[in-house]
């Protein structure tokens, strides 16, 4: 088992003619994952890698039924892509793209929310479950070397720090059953503590670790589930950005999502909040396989 | 986020059907006493700069007579207000102000947001801390919009009764409309004044736009060219920003810090929390920095590592990218020896730290063959291996150094 995608999940891919569209979609394939077609307007016909390209998602459904789309149109395109593929009922949807405008965010969150669809990011580096199936960039070339199959789910903010922590993990012998690169944005689809819910729920999920960055209460609200019992599963938590606390407030570093607001979203508070609930907060990379082999021999479980 | 500045966004408003006081904006003294003169009366003088709190900084100033608004705009023209230097100045005519409501709109993590109060004025968190009942706050559903009934009940709320009510509503929702189609991230209005006729006038007014917008807004070049640039007192700083302003596609920024090792990383967390380890590490960062994708056009990086390199007191660079394996290596190692050539650097006494892999690596490992001080390190290296070393290099070099 795993989280949001496994092997047999069948993958739209909506831009799949665009360049990185298309070297994702190489990659994917050759990783075993199940994509059955492809959507660009106006180049229905054609065939990427094997996939057949529709012009519309609805088209693409009638001849090659998905059960999650991932969306490589460019910023300004997504919010139409999103509409189209709630339209036509998929219900898990992917969007990479960075830079949407804050107006289109919002307004393909609110409809996903409202149509009960799955919608993970924007400016998503994807989701990878090792072994079985991957949506999206991450992994990229050799996934095999990043990521080993197991019993850890990830949630990470940031596309590129999901790779270290999968890597770290990979190096103390220890495996991932999904990881999930959320997206770096203020607003997102699905939030951390969903994630977290779902990897609660799946009985091949050990435990669980989180990155986190100042900006948004991603943090807090998981944070908030564990303290309420609804995520028991051991959470261990790596917080970047506490260096920001020390310059003066309006400098930016990070993403948009950076920007401290409030003295909630800042990382300091983000960790003080999750150990409080009684997550364990590593301060680097290395101590996340530490804290992990702590409490999984506690619980008795193998790791991987 | 292009904060637009007033005389523009009020032109904009007024082309909207929306109730905004007569103004125009002027450069020079003999403009605005012109500008006075033709309006006759009382007239508030504004810094047309792209910062808030001008009211407290002395940027409204208030002139009864033509000649005065020229005085006042000789004071104003070439002054600097919060790192931005006056260039052109509103001249508004002054409305007769009955009551001071306070409006706005903007986003948090969950979507947009408006925040009515009763209570307007120049210090509205002051106010809104005094008075919480005075304050709504209320998320907008992008599905639904903000309907002038929904928005009349916020204003209800917050204690307003009578016939009032009416058109707080349908301007509010209005409001929002036009928040939206602007693609803008906030819109303020204080005060939303009431006049001497009990009619609503927007009388200050702020608007930032959404930058990740600009594609589908032609009409903000201006915007863009007046404001996107901050005046900032370092010129590496600015520079950069001027780049990154000028060519569009990824982000580039450079912030200098007080210490002595460059970071060169990249937009996200791998960047943050390097930050964090070098600290923890004991090295001191001379900079932050934000580097686009490599996709994005190279004289964004290129700006960046120049600005690193001009800083006098950076002694060592840790170039830190995480393990994403997308993009290429070798074009990023192209640009930075491309650099270090160009400024004539001399590594054997800069030491560089790079831990970088990806497409193109062992191109990259190639080109740096022979070049003394450039430490590429092996696959197995972590983010934490990398700081380690570049602290270890500087401070060996303090102590050869003395």
């Amino acid at each position: 088992m795993s989280i949001l995608i496994d092997r047999g999940t069948r993958i739209l891919v909506q831009g799949i003619t665009g360049g990185q569209a298309q070297t994702d979609t190489e990659r994917a394939l050759r990783y075993g994952a199940r994509i059955v077609a492809g959507v660009t307007p106006g180049r229905g016909g054609e065939a990427v890698h094997g996939v057949p390209v529709f012009d519309t998602v609805a088209a693409a459904q009638r001849n090659h039924p998905a059960d999650a789309s991932i969306v490589y149109t460019p910023p300004l395109a997504v919010r139409d892509a999103v509409l189209e593929a709630i339209d036509s009922t998929l219900p898990l949807i992917v969007v990479t793209a960075e830079g949407v405008p804050l107006h289109d965010i919002a307004y393909i969150v609110a409809a996903a929310r409202a149509n009960g669809v799955q919608l993970v990011g924007c400016n998503t580096n994807g989701i990878i479950s090792p072994g079985r199936s991957r949506i999206g960039g991450i992994g990229g070339v050799d996934p095999g070397e990043i990521y080993a199959p197991g019993r850890i789910g990830i949630c990470s903010r940031s596309g590129g720090m999901s790779a270290e922590l999968a890597r770290t993990l990979k190096m103390a012998g220890l495996g991932v059953s999904t990881c999930v690169s959320m997206g770096g944005d203020s607003m997102t689809g699905m939030r951390m503590v969903e994630f977290g819910r779902l990897f609660e729920q799946d009985p091949e999920t050990e435990a669980i670790v989180v990155f986190g960055e100042p900006g948004t209460s991603n943090e807090q609200e998981l944070a908030a589930a564990i303290a309420a019992r609804e995520i028991t599963k051991p959470v261990v938590a790596l917080i970047a950005g506490v260096f920001q606390e020390n310059y003066p407030p309006g400098q930016s570093f990070g993403h948009a999502a950076a920007l401290v607001r409030a003295v909630d979203d800042r990382a300091t508070a983000k960790k003080r909040a999750l150990s409080a609930a009684g997550a364990m907060v590593a301060e680097k990379l290395d101590d996340i396989p530490v804290l992990l082999s702590r409490c999984l021999r506690t619980r008795n479980v193998a790791a991987v | 986020m292009i904060r637009q500045l007033e005389d523009r966004t009020k032109a904009w408003l007024r082309m909207a059907g929306l109730p905004v006081p007569d103004g125009e904006s002027v450069d020079t003294a003999i403009g605005a006493a012109a500008a006075a003169a033709r309006m006759g009366g009382d007239v508030i003088l504004k810094a047309l700069v792209p910062a808030g709190r001008r009211g407290k900084g002395g940027g409204v100033i208030r002139a009864a007579t033509p000649d005065e608004a020229g005085a006042v705009a000789e004071g104003l023209l070439g002054r600097v207000l919060g790192s931005y230097q006056v260039n052109r100045v509103y001249v508004e005519r002054a409305v007769k102000i009955r009551t001071e409501l306070y409006l706005a709109f903007l986003f948090d993590h969950n979507g947009a947001k408006v925040i009515v109060s009763r209570n307007g004025g120049v210090d509205i968190e002051a106010i809104a801390a005094a008075d919480e009942q005075s304050l709504v706050t209320h998320s907008i559903d992008p599905i639904k919009g903000l309907p002038s009934w929904q928005a009349l009940d916020l204003w209800r709320r917050t204690g307003i009764r009578g016939l009032l009510l009416r058109d707080l509503g349908a301007l509010t929702s209005e409001l929002y409309s036009r928040f939206t189609d602007r693609d803008a991230e906030l819109l303020e209005i204080n005060p939303l004044a009431v006049d001497g006729n009990g009619h609503l006038v927007l009388v200050g007014t702020m608007l930032a736009l959404d930058a990740n917008a600009k594609g589908r807004h032609p009409e903000w070049a201006a915007d863009y060219a007046e404001t996107a640039i901050s005046a900032s007192q370092n010129p590496r700083e600015s520079k950069v920003a001027a780049i990154d302003a000028s060519i569009p596609g990824g982000e580039c920024r450079y912030v200098e810090l007080d210490g002595d090792i460059g970071l060169l990383v990249g937009g996200g967390g791998a960047g943050l929390y390097q930050h964090d380890r070098l600290l923890a590490a004991g090295g001191r960062p001379a900079n932050h920095s934000v580097t686009p994708p490599v996709g994005a056009d190279n004289r964004k990086l290129k700006s960046v590592i120049e600005a690193i390199f001009d800083n006098p007191r950076t002694k060592a660079l840790l170039v830190g990218f995480n393990f994403a394996q997308m993009a290429r290596a070798d074009i990023r190692v192209r640009t930075l020896l491309e650099v270090i050539d160009e400024m004539g650097i001399d590594t054997s006494k800069f030491p560089i730290v790079i831990r970088l892999f990806g497409a193109g690596e062992d191109e990259a490992r190639a080109s740096i063959a022979g070049r003394a001080g450039i430490h590429y390190l092996p696959r197995v290296a972590s983010l934490d291996d990398a700081i380690r070393l570049v602290v270890a290099l500087v401070a060996e070099q303090m102590s050869t150094t003395g």
